[in-house]
């Protein structure tokens, strides 16, 4: 105690100068508004500096957990990586066999766009020039057709869909074999109309309809959609039938173009077909 | 006259001038002369230290009440009160200045050492106040500038009052 009152005296007049500093500069800065401003700017700089070393020197400790959440966030997005891809598929997978000859190659693709409500209905992949889609291939859904590739940009490419006035898309029955075609009449977007079958031929309810490969958009045997209802026509030597569409349009989420290696080659040898 | 009373009316006449003068005259913003520290200068030798102070630090309030500007200035004169008595004893010759009762002034220090001791102080004060004024080391050059203008403009104020009230020859009493 006494050495304190000591230490007091001796430095007494050290002691008041900084006594009085202090209180000036408390008042500077708390009642002089720029003052106060730039003090709080600078203390915020400073504390936030000096919070962020401490938080980098504490997170060592927190090491474990944060592991821990990562390695379950990474479980999960793993879990989830199919959706968080955004950019275009490029995987595309061709088994080199010498002894047979490739025609097909099919190329995953996402749905990114797609419309079934109106008459002429088309939905956007991603997947484009770049990834080797191009004008003229057929797109299939894992159930069934899909459509025909119309317009490619980059990375996008824009699909007419079977939901479309104008698609044709020629056709077999798969049972007995005999071709016609199947357009959308803009009923509804689950079925659509197969025509063109000879009236001798014995349709019924739930017979398969496949593609015919003869197109160049389409390889042969790819369902395309069930009878379901048969529509005599008196007057005609065919027949129609409504078919169920195996393609479920409005949950169309990932899909296949088709690329047709010899599709300029057979393009070219019909184009010697004499107009009539 | 007193030594007391004539500190009093020097108190009030530097801060009259201060006030009603000089805070008006602020050639383009940029030199801005603080006479009235002056005070702080001249007082007496032998006053204390810790008196010194509370009188710094009283000039420096009643100056911060007039500008509205809470701290500033009694800052600024409370460093040049505690560092008075010790540019005092680096100047003052072997046994101090050989009239203690009196207060500094170029009669009674030499005119060399006695505006050497006013322009430090000076300095040190526009230095405090315009740093805390200004409160950015952005535009070292602008503050530098402006303190060192300030000090000289200052100084030859302080010559000027000098010419009306300084005793210049020492007076033998």
């Amino acid at each position: 105690m006494r050495n304190l009152i000591l230490f007091i005296r001796r430095y007494f007049n050290l002691l008041l100068f900084i006594t009085i500093e202090l209180v000036c500069l408390n008042q500077v800065f708390t009642q002089n508004p720029f003052q106060q401003t730039v003090f709080l700017q600078f203390s915020e700089e400073w504390m936030g500096n000096l919070y962020q070393r401490y938080h980098r020197i504490m997170s060592y400790f927190h090491l474990k957990e944060v592991n821990d959440s990562l390695l379950a966030e990474n479980a999960r997005l793993r879990n989830a990586l199919r959706n968080n891809f955004t950019r275009p598929d490029t995987s595309q997978i061709v088994v080199r066999d010498t002894a047979q000859h490739r025609q097909y190659l099919y190329l995953p693709a996402e749905v990114v766009n797609n419309s079934i409500i109106h008459a002429s209905n088309y939905f956007t992949i991603h997947r484009g020039r770049l990834e080797g889609v191009e004008p003229h291939m057929g797109v299939i859904s894992p159930n069934g057709v899909a459509g025909v590739v119309v317009q490619v940009s980059n990375h996008y490419a824009l699909v007419m869909s079977l939901l479309h006035k104008e698609s044709r898309i020629s056709v077999r029955l798969k049972r007995t074999g005999d071709i016609g075609y199947v357009y959308w009449d803009g009923h509804n977007s689950y079925t659509a109309i197969l025509a063109d079958i000879p009236r001798s031929v014995n349709l019924y309810r739930n017979d398969t309809v496949v593609t015919s490969g003869f197109s160049i958009m389409f390889p042969p045997g790819l369902p395309v959609g069930f009878v379901e209802k048969i529509a005599h026509q008196p007057a005609s030597n065919f027949q129609i039938a409504r078919i169920r569409l195996a393609t479920n349009f409005s949950r169309l989420r990932y899909v296949y173009v088709i690329k047709n290696f010899d599709a300029a080659e057979q393009t070219q040898i019909e184009s010697n077909i004499p107009k009539p | 006259m007193s030594e007391l009373l004539k500190n009093i009316v020097r108190f009030v006449l530097l801060m009259f001038v201060q006030l009603f003068i000089l805070n008006n005259i602020m050639l383009n913003g940029f030199v801005q002369p603080y006479l009235y520290m002056l005070f702080i200068l001249l007082l007496p030798f032998q006053t204390p230290r810790w008196f010194l102070l509370i009188l710094g630090a009283a000039t420096g309030w009643v100056m911060d009440n007039f500008m509205h500007t809470p701290g500033l200035h009694a800052a600024a004169c409370t460093v040049v009160a505690y560092l008075r008595p010790f540019l005092i004893g680096v100047l003052s010759p072997q046994g101090g200045f050989e009239d203690l009762h009196r207060s500094p002034s170029p009669a009674t220090m030499g005119f060399g050492k006695f505006f050497f001791y006013a322009g430090m102080l000076v300095l040190i004060h526009h230095l405090v106040y315009f740093s805390l004024e200004i409160l950015s080391f952005q535009d070292l050059a602008y503050l530098a500038t402006k303190i060192l203008v300030s000090t000289l403009v200052t100084l030859l104020l302080i010559f000027v009052y000098g010419l009306l009230f300084f005793e210049w020859k020492a007076v033998r009493r």
